[in-house]
């Protein structure tokens, strides 16, 4: 892996040159708080503050878009096609856990059919990411075997270091964003400082979460009628707020929306598992009756399901989920339960 | 191309084979389309209401009939309501072929016996013609389908070609109270009506779908004759929107109903969580 | 609170009840507790960052906690309200649930950084409480603390609407539920949405479009506050349940002020009052009635 210094002032020059730049930025209604939005200048960015309220997530999969739109006519039905295609942007301190999301979910959205708008957008779009410093008791990103250094879909990772940031460039991708910079050759002691920088990252997490030991996945389906399941989510209130807030959370709905008598479009919107009517039929019939089954499809999809589907577990370990969740809901604290239980062998009989 | 993105079918025939449910037949507006569309009996479509949605059927045609692909629903919700307003030279959607398919070529040079109930019989359908088109490479045949009452039998007219087939055995019953006068048929649940017309698993395989309360029922009779869990399939209809995996909806537990299905067997069934 | 906790465990032994629903310590602060074993009741605690209002719980379509056996439930006086609304509309019966009423002092605005009461500090639903000592209960505990400070920053903002013009309040409201996805926390979380199927959930008629774009967000947020006209309690769940930080509860309050206005009615713990929205009498005001 290369590793370059770049200075603040290359850096700014960098932002400059680019259309389009999503940093963290200081939320308005609250100035604890940043969200990732479109900046003009390096100084717009928030640097050192909370990890951003919404995952990155929205610039690849949009809370709503429309997939086609559509226009009766006397021959039949025209369908206008939306176009593929992303204007090019890049993603400045993109938080470790936000960038190797995207990696993660790339795995479902390219199972047998590619979904062009997802892998438009993420063609287009040109990661640098930031060794994390904003870690809090919820963050379990080394459980998962990330962390705060994770280069894992970034295509530059940025370290801060005296004058600048060590640049270590992870893909091809990076390489072309950082040639046209005045990056230079890192100087020894910026590697040294970068090194230690990321050893005390990882110390602030390292003990939050147990890490998910080999074979849990397969624990969870064997014990998917496990009693536990019962009263894990008597505080849950099936809201999807951990959905909307989640890097890795995906699924969706379809809908057809009318603009008027003769056209409209069909949009694809947000969805999440924990709302009442997701397995809903027509008939009245729901498989997944209660909260405990929608929750229980929580945990085992993104620690069962999708592992043995595409070999990755779907979560980063962000911790948002924990954070917005109005019923107290804590995921380290149900997955340490989880790993108890597996650790000693408990199965279905077992209290 | 977007994979969210149908193809444009023109009705061009409409059958309605109760009070609720209704067949269209499909033929694709581009040529090419309809020249080169191919599928396999068993897999599913998206098929669209433009304005009002996309739902999920099986394609009720089968594969050896070229040209053109059928579907039927009962009007149910927003989307089957909407298609149901359409008329002949109407504009349907269509996303697929999606899915796993019978094992048609599997069960060649064996005997098959096909159960159905209510409008079960669609996703059944697609297989029994194709078996049908292919006679002489299949043994014995035989089907047993079955209604609430004698005005739910979907496909009548084909229930009458069936009838006069010397080359298959057709069993059709309606549940106590719901024959007419001349009802010649049996009166009976579908478990006793299979009890009654299947007498051997010998080199049989089971292709049945209807009712969950049905299957429930009629799997231990197939048991009790002697079909090995492995050599009865059924078709599985989850919650559906993309059909292609992505939305996460359909899944019982690590299985995908739109990728992994919707054809399963008996085996696979009992090793899935119940949770559909 | 060991008032709190040996009154919890004496119930569960004694099987009065089946579950008490209190407050606990979670790993990120005061959470919602299930105790059935009365072995465990020594988990409840009671302290001003107790903001939930777990009468959301009692809402008869969470199976998994109606499963659980009769409840206790540990309220302020806010809290109660919401008691009274759901017995009031028939959602529950008042003799299906043990009300263990708590003498609040006040909660906090904030309670994960769990500071001391100040005019900052303060929840901003506490100014002009008239509930803290607690009129409907089974069992009343605690000693009435003093009035706590006053955070008078939400009849600020109030007033501040009052005073703007109706496309000034508009683009204000715009601007906020732009951010909305729709996600429809805000009703999961409230103890008086407890509709088996909402309105917006609806596909035959859609009354309003799923999709999160900003008319149908506003759509949807109108129409969950006109239906809680008269009913809301105020506690301000959806507020934080709201993942996108979206001032709901100052919307709920505008139009409960609107209420108290037009009826002279407020959301109140007593089942028996009737609902302004959900009687008529031939002494209502209205010309049309007669």
């Amino acid at each position: 892996m290369t590793q370059r210094f770049l200075s603040h002032a290359d850096l700014a020059a960098l932002v400059a040159a680019h259309r389009r730049v999503i940093a963290p930025v200081r939320a308005k209604d609250d100035a604890r708080q940043t969200d990732y939005l479109p900046i003009r200048a390096l100084a717009d960015a928030a640097l050192g503050a909370a990890l951003p309220r919404r995952s990155l997530k929205e610039f690849f999969l949009p809370p709503t878009e429309v997939l086609l739109s559509y226009r009766q006519t006397k021959e039949g039905v025209e369908i206008k096609e939306v176009p593929t295609q992303a204007q090019p942007q890049v993603i400045l301190f993109a938080s470790p856990c936000d960038a190797a999301a995207l990696e993660v979910v790339d795995k479902v959205m390219d199972w047998e059919y590619r979904d062009e708008l997802w892998f438009g957008r993420r063609e287009a779009t040109t990661i640098v990411g930031l060794l994390c410093s904003s870690m809090d008791s919820s963050c379990f990103c080394s459980a998962i075997g990330l962390g705060p250094d994770s280069p894992r879909g970034s295509d530059v990772l940025l370290t801060p270091v005296e004058g600048g940031y060590l640049a270590q460039v992870i893909t091809p991708k990076g390489e072309a964003l950082l040639a046209h910079c005045a990056a230079r050759e890192a100087s020894a002691a910026a590697v040294a400082q970068a090194e230690t920088a990321r050893q005390q990252a990882r110390k602030k997490v390292e003990n939050n979460a147990p890490a998910i030991p080999d074979g849990f996945a397969a624990w969870l389906e064997e014990n998917f009628d496990h009693p536990v399941w019962r009263t894990m989510a008597l505080r849950c209130h099936g809201c999807g707020a951990c959905a909307g807030v989640c890097p890795t959370c995906h699924c969706f709905d379809i809908v057809d929306e009318h603009d008027s008598s003769d056209e409209g479009v069909r949009r694809r919107n947000w969805d999440s598992c924990q709302t009442a009517k997701f397995t809903l039929q027509a008939s009245g019939h729901n498989p997944r009756q209660g909260q405990s089954e929608r929750f229980r499809q929580r945990i085992q999809h993104k620690f069962s399901i999708y592992p043995k589907r595409f070999g990755e577990i779907l979560c980063t370990g962000c911790g948002r989920c924990c954070r917005v969740c109005a019923g107290g809901m804590d995921l380290p604290e149900i997955l340490g339960g989880l790993i108890a239980l597996a650790k000693k062998g408990q199965g279905e009989s077992g209290q | 191309m977007n994979i969210y993105q149908p193809h444009l079918m023109r009705i061009v025939e409409i059958t309605d084979e109760t009070v609720d449910t209704r067949t269209l037949k499909l033929e694709f507006k581009a040529p090419a389309m309809a020249r080169e569309f191919q599928f396999c009996a068993g897999q599913f479509g998206e098929y669209s209401a433009f304005g009002e949605g996309e739902s999920t059927f099986c394609i009720a045609s089968s594969p050896t009939r070229q040209g053109y692909i059928e579907c039927s629903f009962k009007s149910t919700g927003k989307v089957t309501q909407a298609l149901r307003r359409l008329g002949v030279g109407d504009t349907v959607g269509f996303r697929g072929p999606y899915g796993n398919h019978f094992p048609i070529e599997e069960m060649k040079g064996h005997s098959v016996v096909f159960i159905a109930g209510g409008i079960g019989l669609a996703p059944v359908r697609c297989a029994i013609w194709n078996v049908l088109d292919l006679r002489d490479q299949y043994k014995d045949v035989t089907i047993v389908y079955g209604a609430r009452t004698v005005g739910d039998l979907v496909y009548k007219r084909e229930l009458e070609e069936w009838s006069r087939r010397a080359d298959l055995r057709l069993c059709l019953a309606v549940d106590p109270g719901g024959e007419t006068p001349h009802w010649k048929g049996e009166v009976a649940r579908i478990p006793t009506a299979v009890e009654k017309a299947v007498t051997t698993a010998e080199d049989t395989y089971a292709v049945i779908c209807g009712p969950p309360i049905m299957i429930k029922f009629t799997l231990p009779v197939l048991a009790r004759l002697g079909f090995a869990p492995e050599r009865i399939y059924t078709t599985l209809e989850n919650r559906m929107k993309c059909g292609l995996g992505k939305c996460g909806r359909c899944n019982i537990g690590a299985t995908y109903v739109c990728k992994d299905g919707p054809v399963f067997t008996a085996a696979e069934m009992g090793r899935m969580p119940q949770e559909f | 609170m060991k008032e709190l906790q040996e009154l919890a465990a004496k119930l569960l032994a004694d099987g009065a009840v089946q579950v008490v629903l209190g407050y606990e310590e979670g790993p990120r602060g005061v959470r919602p507790a299930f105790i059935t074993d009365p072995a465990q009741a020594g988990r409840l605690v009671f302290d001003a960052r107790c903001v939930q209002n777990l009468a959301t719980y009692l809402n008869p379509r969470r199976q998994h906690i109606v499963q659980l056996g009769k409840p206790a439930v540990v309220v302020k006086g806010c809290d109660a309200r919401a008691i009274a609304g759901l017995v009031r509309e028939r959602q529950i019966a008042r003799e299906s649930v043990v009300v263990i009423a708590v003498r609040c002092g006040g909660v906090l605005q904030r309670p994960e950084e769990n500071a001391a009461l100040s005019s900052e500090t303060t929840a901003v639903r506490c100014a002009g409480c008239d509930a803290r000592e607690p009129r409907l209960y089974d069992y009343i505990l605690g000693e009435l603390p003093p009035d706590p400070p006053v955070n008078a920053s939400r009849a600020e903002q109030i007033a501040m609407l009052e005073k703007m013009t109706p496309a000034q309040r508009k683009g204000f409201w715009d601007e906020e539920l732009s951010r909305c996805i729709l996600c429809h926390a805000c009703r999961e979380a409230c103890p008086m949405c407890f509709c088996v199927q909402c309105t917006a959930e609806r596909a035959l008629p859609q009354w309003i479009d799923p999709s999160p774009t900003l008319h149908a967000s506003r759509a949807w947020q109108m129409m969950r506050v006109l239906h809680q006209a008269g009913r809301c309690v105020d506690c301000l769940e959806c507020e934080r349940a709201c993942p996108e930080d979206i001032p709901l509860g100052l919307f709920a309050r505008y139009i409960s002020g609107a209420v108290e206005k037009r009826f002279g009615y407020k959301a109140c713990d007593d089942p028996a009052a009737p609902a302004p929205l959900g009687v008529f009498s031939t002494e209502d005001g209205e010309e049309f009635i007669r």
